[in-house]
């Protein structure tokens, strides 16, 4: 979008007629709104009233001193960019404006150049800070509403535990309350169980988050992670009527990572694939060696996702709304965690999906070298 | 008592809260009505004309319910139904850009969740009884001129 910049004030403070005079001529010409004034004490009031982006302030004035004026209006407004003009220009005298508040200074006598070169320099900054101002208040608030949605969902599951126990106290016994009761104790265990899945994702986001988080990566053979895991889900496959294969086979991948973090990763994609897959769906993990790096695939033939959500995929938070009865439960944490997990172990994950196809996640490890391999191929270059 | 039981909507994308409300009210001989989204909250409030409406805030991770009270409002016939909002983020909406106070949110009380059942249950007695003391003096009122 190329909308016209509103238009950017400049206000110029110096005794000299000529030196207003020729500052108002070169800066117009630049495209900004010059107001000139010959001291201090008007200099302070119109800055009041422009709310100018830059001043300009000679230092030795009659009345109010330029010093005086810089630091007023540092005080009250520190975004206005102020750059001293002096004509003493020592070492000491710059220092002192510039512990005042002065972002700069202009020696006199200066050039037209050397004004528009110190404007532009000085309305740079001042761009710089405000968008370093507003990103840093963004990431403040992005904070703080991450902190209410995790309260939000650890709220929910509890809220209807309680709300159904509220409940159960006041049944009485006749033969439909005792069905009740049976149904709503397992509503109530279910959401125990999905209360401590948030529980669990929450705890890995905050330990990759931690400055704690710092580990040795060691030597890993993807073969036994994934054997491990699919067996765990082989009960929930079954129950989704999805057949699960793993073409890793034993001692071929090994890749540099944590044990623990690669569990979780792979734990993430492979629940998904089960989650969100059809009746009579399949689920396979396959790996690729990349050269120095290994890929590993987790490919389903489920339900796909529309295109339009892959770059929000792996946002905290993030979830593909489901139609009316059939959402998935989940924390919409899962995959923010394994794409976090990844990158701090020197990889990276993607997805391919089309919908009611599959989706297939791909996540690229870094291959292991022992030490001693690279001492050897040293020893032998040598 | 009026001949019919009173019917009492519950807009809540959580179907174990909305299961658990809805027996207690049930018990008490409310009719309950249940949607669990904000569209089909106002679809039925618009086709079932409830005596009072009970909506959860934050659904599917937006203000769903703020949005759905306030197309509700815009429907004539449910101007004056009592409306309870619900929130487990009680004292955290800000966060959602809304004041928990402001004077432009269309409802009528606002409760933390989890809900206290016996205190609901006597707001809800009180909106009811409220309701149909303002019907019988309009009656009233048509009657005498």
């Amino acid at each position: 979008m190329s909308e016209p910049a509103e238009q950017e004030t400049i206000v110029v403070i110096d005794d000299d007629y000529a030196m207003r005079l020729s500052c108002r001529k070169i800066l117009s010409k630049m495209g900004f709104r010059v107001e000139a004034f010959e001291d201090g004490g008007q200099g302070l009031e119109g800055v009041t009233k422009l709310k100018p982006s830059l001043v300009l302030v000679d230092l030795k004035m009659p009345g109010i001193s330029g010093m005086e004026v810089v630091t007023r209006i540092h005080e009250v407004r520190p975004e206005i960019v102020l750059v001293v003009i002096t004509g003493y220009p020592t070492i000491d005298t710059a220092v002192g404006a510039m512990k005042c508040g002065a972002y700069d200074f202009l020696p006199k006598p200066f050039s037209p150049d050397e004004l528009r070169l110190i404007v532009n320099r000085g309305l740079e900054h001042r761009r710089l800070s405000l968008e370093m101002r507003r990103s840093e208040m963004e990431r403040a608030l992005l904070k703080r509403r991450f902190i209410t949605f995790v309260s939000h969902q650890l709220q929910t599951p509890l809220v209807a535990i309680h709300q159904y126990l509220d409940v159960l106290k006041h049944l009485d016994n006749t033969e439909s309350a005792t069905a009740k009761r049976q149904e709503w104790l397992e509503r109530c265990l279910k959401r125990t169980d999905e209360l401590q899945a948030i529980i669990k994702d929450w705890l890995s986001l905050a330990r990759i988050e931690g400055e704690s988080f710092s580990r040795q990566w060691i030597k890993v053979d993807l073969q036994r992670i994934i054997a491990d895991i699919l067996r765990t889900y082989e009960e929930m496959a079954a129950t989704n009527a999805v057949s699960l294969e793993s073409r890793i086979p034993e001692n071929t991948y090994f890749v540099r990572g944590d044990r623990d973090c690669l569990s979780v990763v792979f734990d993430n994609l492979i629940v998904n694939a089960i989650k969100y897959n059809k009746p009579g769906g399949k689920v396979t993990v396959s790996g690729e060696d990349l050269g120095g790096e290994v890929a590993i695939a987790v490919a389903d033939t489920g339900v796909g996702i529309p295109e339009k959500y892959h770059p929000l995929l792996f946002e905290e938070f993030f979830r593909v709304e489901g139609e009316g009865d059939k959402k998935t439960p989940g924390t919409g944490l899962g995959l923010s965690i394994c794409r976090r997990l990844v990158s701090e172990m020197g990889g990276s994950i993607s997805v391919d999906s089309e919908v009611n196809v599959g989706s297939t996640f791909r996540v690229r490890l870094l291959e292991y070298r022992a030490p001693a391999e690279e001492e050897e191929k040293k020893g032998s270059s040598g | 008592m009026t001949s019919e039981a009173e019917k009492i909507l519950i807009v809540d994308d959580d179907r174990d809260f909305v299961e658990a409300l809805s027996s207690f009210l049930e018990a008490h001989h409310y009719v309950v009505l249940k949607a669990h989204d904000g569209r089909e909250g106002l679809r039925l409030a618009k086709l079932e004309r409830p005596d009072l409406i009970i909506m959860d805030i934050i659904m599917n991770e937006r203000t769903e319910g703020f949005f759905t009270v306030q197309e509700i409002r815009r429907t004539v016939e449910l101007k004056t139904v009592p409306i309870f909002v619900l929130s487990s983020l009680y004292s955290q909406v800000t966060d959602f850009g809304i004041p928990p106070d402001s004077s432009w949110l269309a409802h009528d009380e606002f409760l933390p969740k989890p809900v206290n059942m016996p205190e609901l249950l006597e707001k809800i007695q009180r909106r009811m009884e409220e309701r149909h003391r303002n019907l019988e003096t309009a009656v009233g009122r048509k009657a005498a001129t």
